[in-house]
């Protein structure tokens, strides 16, 4: 598991307050009971934790899965860094 | 029960600076959504745009004494109270001052005024702060403001539930009447939200529109922020036809209801609520209204949901109905919408043209009810809705009626 992916796990685990070990990357933020604001807050916090902008584009709160958000997340690093 | 009338409206907006101008806009399909004009597109991240009063001289319209204890929200209330009380040709004299009521929606006060003041104490670190700052920033201003200058005494508060706080001024003012505490009101709505640290909030939340504000389209994606004021004199019919006043429509009925869920998604379950109530207080049934004018954000949730909601309430007379959102044009102006939205309903009524909808890119299969796309349509409008549904699941719908 990339860190990338550990971080965001965790990131997401505190917010839904489930087990890191119950997240897969196919997982929508739906499927794991993230919905309306909590998952506007997970997203922020991801952007807080790696410093990064997500823009509303990368962000599909309907079908985007937890590895899509993964996905974005190393693009932005990669634009921070490139 | 004493029917209670409209006889008199005013507006500031994006659109105009009086209702005349404001629903000659709607009619045409002007929208008056653009570049921000105060604050540097590069301190957001989307895009700067909002529906912003332009050109606008406080001293055209306010006392210059006054002026300087006024946030911009209680000076868009004044110009629209001001344009209201002239055009229902009431005069506050003797019995009539203690027995009209003033009740003003609004959704976030002072903001204009708060974010200079703590920019000058956190970012400047000034040593000094302005003494006029509470009086500014108090969400009571504007209705105090209009007690003021034009001398009513009667009962006098602001009520807020952020984008259903007009409509929920609306019922409150109409409860009054009914009840006999009072004859006539002077009620609205009012907001001045366009700063940057409101845009930046609202932006945060990921309901702001990049490009402009599509209700019920394909693609839409999300709202755009507006301001400005709408107000209008509420009063018994009786009085109304006793003075020979020119009646607007008839304030038929309110509905309001909670949805106990989520503090910001939408829930069709409480919208229907406060739509069926709405009808049940007017005494209509369904097929009785021709005209919705929605709360229509253009965010997806929103849309889907209140179409939802439509369907349940309307059943099979849904799909006659026209159902319009005006925000593209005046932008949703939180406090201040419903009170915005009320000119178009009055409009509709009166001139028998429904204001259209306008940015629609095509049919989403979530929302197929007639939203009247691009162009104003003349058709007779017996009886309308408008709704308004807030975050914090508060929603407050008023049902009107041709003037009788």
């Amino acid at each position: 598991m990339s860190n990338v992916q550990q971080e965001v796990f965790e990131i997401i685990s505190k917010q839904a307050k489930v087990g890191i070990d119950t997240i897969k990357s196919e997982s929508t933020l739906k499927d794991l009971g993230v919905a309306s604001l909590d998952a506007i807050e997970v997203i922020f916090d991801i952007e807080e934790h790696f410093n990064i902008n997500l823009p509303n584009e990368e962000v599909d709160f309907e079908s985007g899965t937890v590895g899509h958000l993964i996905e974005a997340v190393e693009r932005q690093l990669a634009q921070k860094t490139g | 029960m004493r029917r209670i009338v409209i006889t008199g409206m005013g507006g500031i907006c994006a659109l105009g600076h009086n209702t005349s101008d404001i629903w000659q806009a709607m009619t045409e399909g002007r929208s008056g959504i653009g570049p921000v004009h105060h604050i540097d597109a590069k301190y957001l991240r989307n895009n700067a745009i909002a529906a912003e009063i332009s050109d606008f001289d406080p001293l055209a319209y306010i006392d210059e004494a006054r002026v300087p204890f006024l946030d911009p929200l209680s000076q868009y209330a004044l110009v629209a109270a001001g344009e209201a009380i002239r055009q229902s040709g009431l005069d506050f004299r003797g019995e009539r001052t203690t027995r009209t009521a003033i009740v003003v929606g609004v959704g976030s006060a002072g903001e204009e005024t708060r974010e200079g003041l703590y920019r000058q104490l956190y970012a400047e670190q000034a040593s000094r702060f302005h003494p006029l700052g509470i009086v500014r920033i108090m969400s009571n201003a504007p209705a105090s403001h209009i007690s003021m200058v034009h001398g009513i005494t009667g009962p006098t508060f602001v009520v807020s539930s952020a984008c259903a706080s007009s409509n929920h001024a609306f019922a409150q003012a109409a409860m009054m009447i009914r009840a006999g505490l009072v004859d006539a009101a002077i009620t609205g709505g009012t907001e001045a939200c366009i700063t940057l640290g409101v845009l930046r909030a609202w932006e945060a939340m990921r309901v702001l529109a990049p490009d402009t504000c599509r209700p019920f389209s394909a693609n839409r994606r999300g709202m755009v922020l507006g301001e400005g004021s709408g107000m209008f004199v509420l009063e018994t019919l009786e009085s109304a036809q006793a003075r020979g006043a020119t009646i607007l429509a008839e304030l038929a009925g309110v509905g309001m209801s909670a949805d106990a869920g989520d503090i910001a998604a939408p829930s069709d379950v409480g919208a229907a609520a406060a739509m069926r109530m709405a009808l049940q207080d007017a005494g209509m049934q369904p097929d009785d209204v021709d005209y919705i004018n929605a709360h229509g954000t253009g965010t997806v949730a929103n849309d889907c949901t209140e179409t939802r909601a439509i369907h349940q309430v309307f059943g099979e007379h849904a799909r006659r109905l026209a159902v319009t959102s005006t925000k593209p044009m005046h932008g949703h102006a939180l406090g201040a919408a419903g009170a915005l939205e009320m000119i178009a309903v009055l409009g509709a009524l009166r001139d028998g043209v429904v204001p259209p909808t306008l940015n629609y890119l095509g049919p989403d299969p979530a929302c197929d009810l007639d939203y009247v796309p691009h162009e104003a349509r003349a058709m007779k409008v017996r009886a309308a809705l408008s709704n308004s549904f807030a975050f914090g699941g508060l929603n407050a719908v008023v049902a009107l009626r041709q003037a009788p």
